[in-house]
């Protein structure tokens, strides 16, 4: 027995703090954008009501939780998966694979060839969400960085780009 | 292609490969429904900081990991059973495999243990006599294969065992844990896979599942065996190195042993030298063996050997040959990167001449009677002197 001992595994506090805080930033933002940008709004028009996603890593967390209203209404529903109903989970297998999508230095479709990304749910719907926050990190983000983080990077007018985020800037920040 | 009459392929292993790989063994874990590993390692894996390594990848998963770092390299069954009493006390439902050979023989026959009744290990012993699937099995190699680690083989004491319940469920493969330990280490872990593969792909059981297997085993050895020897610190070319061992192994639990494995296992088994050493001695002659003797897809060899130009610009009768000729300049290329540390052949590796008769009869007694004696002789004494056959 004295080769054998048992290692209570640690923690990683500082990541996991960084990515609660992108998730719930880009989870505002997701409802921003469906309200701020048609493309976005069209993506989630294609979603049956009532539909909800989750996007969180895997085992404890943190999530972020959107959800389509009886009204149609894209809303940020938090950061607790328990007792709500999910259509489709998104789960990333480790905080590292979260890491690699959240510091930019893998594309979200990257991420999803690599198998870094658990999905539990039907494909289309996937598809949809994927696509909707590819168009919120165009918003989001700096030319620069978010060229890594989508596929193609889109050409849009001045004021759909940014008007489009301060808008959206302005709308995640404040909770609306 | 080559279609074969009828055939079949099994192969339930999930390979997980990378610069992070480690760090899905939790999430794969939970898939199995295992909450708590027993990692099953050796003192030099600890030394080297591996088992920190694993700790670290199992941070934020909130799960509790046991550790057994006592594997000798001559393991027994009273550790087996040492193992399974640690298992059953700490209630582990998973074993994780952190390095190679002797760790994963211990691992699969404790899984068996764990999975059974240790009293009736023995009555297991033998080709397919597990009636059921194993607990939850883990292998997370190093650069330090012996070729059976993915297999559905194991080995412990005089006992063998055969089930594909005992290949593992999970293989993780990380940059992180494939560093070399040795010249000699890193050489008898691609050779073995090299020759596994080979022997898949041109061996009579080879089917378009083996070949894909094979295939890729072959390309990457032979694009990256040469590139780690002499840069060692080349991540991607020992992350290709242990991925061609895990595919090779695959393939080789759907085949018969060639005849360069049984002589390989045969040498090392008398000599005490790696039996990837062995297995890489004999290679091209056991191919050049293979190419008289029934002449079985040896020269689609080449492709996965030299790409497609070469292959395309070679006459299909010359294929074979050019693809034997390129083992040889393989052989001739590990002794002078390694500065003559590996042998190129039976004599540099200090095996007696008058032993090879010796190895022929034993062999050919312990029960491969695939080939015959004389087959195995002419091999070997070809293998001896390091003289070709086409020549001979």
């Amino acid at each position: 027995m004295g080769d054998y001992r048992e290692v209570q595994a640690g923690s990683k506090p500082f990541k996991r703090a960084y990515i609660a805080v992108m998730l719930w930033f880009v989870g505002r933002a997701i409802q921003a954008a469906a309200r701020v940008d048609k493309a976005v709004r069209e993506e989630f028009e294609k979603l049956p009501e009532g539909f909800t996603f989750s996007l969180g890593v895997q085992p404890h967390g943190p999530y972020m939780i959107v959800g389509k209203n009886q009204k149609g209404r894209v809303k940020y529903l938090g950061w607790k998966p328990e007792s709500k109903v999910v259509d489709l989970r998104m789960a990333i297998k480790n905080i590292e694979a979260a890491l690699l999508l959240f510091t930019f230095q893998e594309s979200t479709a990257i991420s999803i060839c690599r198998d870094r990304i658990d999905f539990d749910g039907d494909l289309p719907p996937a598809l949809t969400v994927i696509r909707a926050i590819g168009i919120v990190e165009v918003y989001l983000l700096p030319k620069l960085i978010s060229k890594l983080a989508i596929k193609r990077y889109p050409v849009w007018s001045f004021g759909r780009k940014y008007l489009g985020r301060i808008r959206i800037y302005f709308h995640s920040i404040l909770g609306y | 292609m080559y279609k074969p009459e009828s055939y079949e392929f099994f192969c339930p292993i999930k390979f997980s490969s990378g610069s992070r790989a480690l760090e899905n063994i939790p999430f794969e874990l939970e898939a199995l429904s295992a909450r708590k590993p027993l990692i099953i390692t050796d003192k030099n894996v600890t030394r080297r900081g591996l088992v920190r390594k694993m700790i670290t990848a199992f941070k934020d998963s909130g799960v509790t990991i046991g550790i057994f770092d006592g594997i000798p390299d001559v393991p027994d069954m009273q550790l087996v059973t040492e193992l399974s009493n640690i298992y059953r006390n700490g209630e582990h439902d998973a074993i994780i495999a952190l390095g190679c050979g002797s760790i994963v023989d211990v691992a699969k026959v404790v899984n068996i243990a764990v999975s059974y009744n240790v009293k009736i290990l023995r009555d297991l012993a033998g080709d397919n006599l597990m009636a059921h699937p194993l607990g939850p099995f883990v292998l997370v190699p190093t650069l330090t294969g012996t070729g059976y680690e993915t297999s559905k083989f194991t080995f412990i004491e005089d006992l063998t065992f055969s089930s594909y319940f005992l290949m593992p469920d999970l293989v993780v493969i990380d940059s992180r844990t494939v560093r070399s330990e040795s010249l000699q280490t890193t050489v008898a872990t691609a050779m073995v896979a090299l020759a596994h593969a080979a022997e898949a792909y041109t061996g009579p059981g080879k089917n378009p599942i083996t070949d894909a297997y094979a295939y890729a085993a072959i390309q990457y050895v032979k694009d990256n065996l040469i590139t780690v020897l002499t840069k060692p610190r080349n991540k991607e070319g020992r992350l290709a190195l242990v991925n061609a061992a895990g595919m090779a192994g695959c393939a080789f639990s759907n085949m018969k042993p060639g005849l360069i494995h049984i002589l390989g296992e045969a040498i090392s088994a008398m000599f005490h030298i790696a039996s990837g050493i062995c297995m890489g001695i004999l290679l091209p002659y056991g191919l050049e063996y293979t190419i008289q003797k029934n002449g079985y897809h040896t020269y689609d060899l080449l492709l996965p050997l030299s790409g497609f130009d070469e292959y395309a610009g070679t006459a299909e009768n010359l294929k074979a040959e050019k693809a034997v000729n390129i083992m040889y300049e393989m052989q001739q290329d590990l002794y002078k990167v390694t500065g003559k540390k590996i042998p190129r052949t039976l004599e540099e590796a200090n095996v007696p001449k008058y032993m090879v008769n010796d190895i022929a009869e034993k062999v050919f007694k312990d029960g491969a009677r695939e080939f015959g004696i004389d087959d195995y002789r002419m091999v070997l004494e070809h293998a001896w002197e390091g003289k070709p056959m086409a020549h001979s």
